[in-house]
């Protein structure tokens, strides 16, 4: 193949290859880390150039060179090549640098078939609704590249150019006509495919990034960052009646060990588990909870959770941790029962834990709580103070406070005064704790915005929120929410809508509530779709009343089923065939037939090759009771097929109708 | 029996029972020998390399989508493995209903390759794309759009004089995505005439006026006769066109007929050299002869041919070079 010749061959072919590819790696692109982007995007610009201006492949060192310091960067990147978004960028790493060689159309292919590949791992980290939009452009584009990559191998190396145009809309219209068509049958195979009930490998836990949601730790200022994400964290559908809005407090990661700056849930409370739990019957909300996956062992839940889900634990301070962590989006049955006392005795080693407070931070706090301990003794009162003084001095609720340094609380207090719920809870929990009231810190999610059409609650990670828990004796921890001391509105109308100025750019309302509303099909999405798993397909099976079909026993049937059905058509494809070519176009032909298998039961046996007239002279000589008709018939036979306008085929069909030749024994 | 056994070498063996199970699969799907229908008992679908690859990547898939419960990539495999799987019906598709009319070849001298024209029919159904024809490999590839009648070309290397077979060969295609193969075997009972390769150091043309080698160039500075109105089978070359444009009708020169007397090409003229090298001297001579547009005669043993010029007599004389047999 000459030089000339393997460059010009169908350039569409190459450029469909790069479409491809940069469709299915558009989602990884965007979540790669930013310095990645560019050395993923030289080797195709390189491509590009090369396509137009005829540059032969990069020899093999500098190919090599390239791998090499591709890798190194990611690996410095990552830390290592474990891990779901380092191996997935690798694949992405080196298909982009695969481009440098890709000339032939092996190479293509290869390349097209791996953006399939790549395509399918993305869904690892999304599987939402608009999915289905990268699904359907990067299928069609690695359809319509394989059908260049075909006929390039089909006509290369002819000296004539393909005669017929089979142009790019053609080609468009028939990759789509392909998926249109198998749509059916995929739909089918994934409704009836049977799945395994339990994984066969698990995945190793330092492959996940832990990408979104709450985590194991709370520093002031440390999920600012969740405020601009307006992706769904859950969603709660609830059965009978509706929780009021300041009842709506998402109980998630609960801390009780504070080092002056980072909150942390204390290693061996997390592991306590709860002595006693709400009545099932006593519970007043009940509510089913779709869960966006976050890779942490949360389950959220309001308070306080009467059921535990299996795999899952209830911890001493009613947080539901789960033993594997949360990769896919789960579904669980939850009921709360919001007037539960909340430990009302509190063992000594627990009670230590709450007012434990590290030495030598915040002294002007510790001076002012101390003032305030000896002008109101009560505990309640001494909450009541707080949070007037909240509510009273000028504090601001704000999502861009300035930077605090050693003495958060007292920098708080007394000088910016500006912040969001973590602060307010930090502050108020320390306080509280310097006042020798027993308290913790508790993070979740509040509010949400309820969709009509749906009747489902949308939790957002906008709506992360932190609060404090207060304990005394025989009344047990009861939750005060700082925040809603100063800023009334974050409780009443949602985080998002309580701020004064837009968070970013695009942040409109009615954009955000056009979300809102579209999440509804996200939440059907996820119902039938992402959520398909063994479970619901044996129910759908039990809908149909195939009720009795396990797993193995659907492996069986589908086995037996492709057999018989190969069987099938094996034997009737013939007959189908046979069928089709024997059922004449002709209709003369036809009558002609039909005329001939009378005679056939008659016991005259009619011979292909004889003509009408010999055939009737022979027909007439073995029976002779029908002579007569037997001649008409083929008389007018000749004439409708060599006189046509003297015949009339509805004449001979009249004929033949009625042409009853006894029947022999 | 045994001997007969015996004489076979055990990779003879081997490709006979390949052979053998190929004829006899082969035998019950009726006639394939043109002109014929490729009908669907003659039509065979199987992967091709790159669709096994293809398939072990979806594979490889679908176990990493179904271990995670991945749904949307199981998705995304299943609409793959369908469309995959249709690829087939449409390949087939592509080929049935196709008519092998006929397989010409025009004859050749040794040494160039046999150009088999193999004339394919698109009855009308249906356009076909990338339809290939190849021995081993895909040789010739050709789009039928509706109602088309196209050849395609296979090429055949020659080494001998003679006829040669054209073997049997496939008629296949991959669309539309390459990853499955359709074909049918295809089994021509159609020849090519195969000219002795003509000798390069041939001795000079035998003249009949004693070996008059000057009187070549008389020949060849023929004077025109005249004109005459053209007339089918006048070659091209002697088409007067400043003639033909002014009169707006084709004339041919008419060229004086050369007054020499005929070459004879004489086997016995040649001695001291093997049969097949005599045969490649009388080529040779009857190209030189044809084109200095001589008159000439030919003897061969067995055979023997008046004197004359002309395609015709040239095609005569060069098949009975080709035939001969000593």
């Amino acid at each position: 193949m000459s030089k000339a010749g393997r460059f010009s061959l169908d350039r569409l072919g190459i450029l469909w290859m790069i479409a491809t590819l940069g469709i299915s790696m558009f989602p990884q692109l965007l979540s790669m880390p930013v310095h990645l982007v560019p050395i993923t995007l030289l080797p195709i610009a390189w491509r590009l150039l090369a396509e137009f201006r005829h540059w032969p492949p990069v020899p093999i060192i500098l190919r090599i060179i390239a791998t090499i310091i591709a890798v190194t960067a990611l690996v410095m990147t990552f830390g290592g090549l474990m891990g779901r978004s380092a191996a997935v960028s690798l694949l992405v790493l080196m298909l982009s640098l695969k481009l440098l060689e890709t000339f032939s159309v092996r190479d293509v292919r290869v390349v097209t078939s791996l953006s399939l590949f790549l395509c399918a791992t993305q869904f690892l980290f999304s599987q939402g609704i608009m999915m289905i939009i990268y699904i359907i452009a990067s299928l069609l584009s690695a359809l319509i590249s394989l059908m260049y990559a075909h006929r390039r191998e089909a006509f290369e190396g002819l000296s004539e150019a393909p005669d017929t145009g089979r142009d790019l809309f053609t080609e468009l219209s028939f990759g789509m006509r392909l998926m249109v068509l198998a749509l059916p049958i995929g739909l089918t195979l994934f409704m009836l495919f049977p799945r395994w009930s339990s994984p066969l490998w698990g995945v190793p836990e330092d492959a996940l990034d832990a990408r979104s949601g709450l985590s194991d730790s709370m520093s002031p200022g440390s999920i600012q960052g969740l405020f601009m994400d307006d992706s769904p964290a859950f969603r709660a559908t609830f059965q009978g009646s509706l929780p009021s809005r300041s009842d709506l407090y998402w109980r998630g990661p609960v801390f009780w060990d504070f080092d002056g700056t980072t909150w942390k849930a204390g290693y061996l409370i997390r592991n306590l588990l709860a002595d006693s739990k709400p009545e099932l019957k006593r519970a007043q909300f009940r509510y089913e909870i779709q869960m966006e996956p976050t890779e942490q062992r949360w389950l959220f839940t309001l308070d306080y959770p009467a059921l535990v889900p299996t795999g899952t634990r209830l911890s001493m301070d009613y947080q539901l941790i789960t033993n594997q962590p949360i990769t896919q989006l789960r579904t669980y049955a939850m009921a709360s029962d919001p007037g539960f006392r909340d430990n009302p005795d509190l063992k000594l080693p627990l009670l230590r834990a709450a007012l434990e407070l590290p030495q030598g931070f915040n002294p002007r706090t510790a001076r002012m709580i101390a003032e305030w301990r000896a002008e109101t003794p009560s505990d309640g009162a001494m909450i009541q103070r707080a949070l007037a003084y909240f509510n009273q001095q000028n504090f601001h609720y704000t999502l861009n406070p300035p930077l605090l340094s050693r003495h958060t609380v007292d920098e708080f207090l007394f000088n910016t005064r500006q912040g969001f719920c973590e602060h307010y809870a930090s502050a108020f929990t320390v306080m509280m704790r310097m006042a020798g009231i027993p308290a913790r810190i508790v993070t979740g999610y509040q509010g949400g915005w309820y969709n009509n059409l749906g009747s489902y609650i949308l939790v957002r990670q906008s709506d992360a929120h932190a609060w404090s828990e207060v304990w005394s004796k025989g009344t047990g921890w009861i939750r005060v929410d700082p925040t809603a001391a100063v800023a009334p509105e974050r409780v009443e109308q949602g985080s998002v809508d309580s701020l004064a100025q837009r968070r970013h750019m695009l942040d409109f309302a009615w954009l955000l509530h056009a979300r809102n509303t579209f999440d509804l099909l996200q939440r059907g999405w996820n119902n039938w779709v992402v959520a398909f798993d063994s479970v619901k397909q044996s129910r759908l099976f039990t809908n149909f009343g195939w009720g009795f079909f396990d797993s193995m026993k659907l492996v069986i049937a589908m086995i037996a089923g492709i057999l018989v059905a190969a069987a099938a058509s094996f034997l009737l494809m013939p007959l189908i065939l046979k069928l089709r070519s024997s059922r004449h176009q002709d209709p003369l032909v036809r009558l002609w037939q039909k005329f001939n298998r009378k005679l056939g039961k008659a016991g005259f046996t009619t011979n292909p090759s004889m003509g009408p007239r010999e055939l009737a002279t022979m027909a007439g000589g073995q029976l002779k009771y029908a002579d007569e008709g037997i001649n008409r018939i083929a008389e007018l036979y000749i004439l409708c097929r060599y006189s046509p306008t003297d015949g009339d085929p509805a004449e001979l069909a009249a004929l033949i109708k009625g042409f009853h030749p006894p029947q022999q024994s | 029996m045994t001997t007969l056994a015996g004489q076979h070498q055990p990779r003879s063996i081997s490709k006979s029972i390949v052979n053998r199970i190929k004829q006899r699969v082969l035998a019950k799907r009726g006639p394939m020998t043109p002109p014929f229908e490729l009908a669907y008992r003659h039509i065979f679908v199987l992967p091709s390399k790159f669709g096994l690859g293809f398939g072990f990547m979806l594979l490889f898939m679908a176990l990493g989508a179904l271990n995670f419960n991945n749904n949307m990539a199981l998705i995304l495999v299943f609409l793959l493995g369908t469309i995959a799987q249709m690829t087939t019906l449409i390949a087939y598709r592509n080929l049935v209903g196709l008519r092998i009319d006929s397989i010409h070849a025009e004859p050749v001298f040794c040494g160039e390759p046999a150009l088999f024209r193999v004339f394919v029919t698109n009855g009308g159904e249906r356009q076909r794309f990338a339809v290939q024809a190849g021995v081993n490999e895909p040789q010739d590839c050709r789009d039928f759009p509706l109602h088309t009648s196209k050849a395609l070309q296979l090429a055949q290397p020659t080494n001998t004089r003679g006829w040669r077979e054209l073997p049997a060969f496939r008629l296949e295609t991959r669309f539309p995505l390459g990853l499955f193969k359709a074909w049918s075997w295809i089994f021509p009972q159609s020849r090519c005439l195969v000219y002795p390769r003509p000798a390069r150091k041939a001795p000079p043309l035998p003249r009949a006026g004693g070996g008059e080698s000057g009187n070549a160039h008389k020949g060849e500075g023929d004077q025109v006769h005249g004109l005459r109105k053209y007339q089918t089978g006048d070659p091209m070359q002697r088409v007067a066109w400043r003639a033909s444009a002014r009169h707006d009708e084709l004339y041919s020169l008419e060229m004086e007929k050369p007054q020499e007397e005929a070459c004879e090409l004489d086997w016995d003229s040649l001695t001291g050299c093997d049969v097949e090298t005599r045969l490649s001297i009388l080529a040779a001579w009857v190209i030189a002869a044809d084109h200095k547009q001589l008159a000439y005669s030919m003897n061969i043993p067995g055979e023997q041919v008046a004197a004359n010029s002309g395609a015709n007599h040239r095609a005569q004389c060069l098949e009975m070079l080709a035939l001969f047999k000593s």
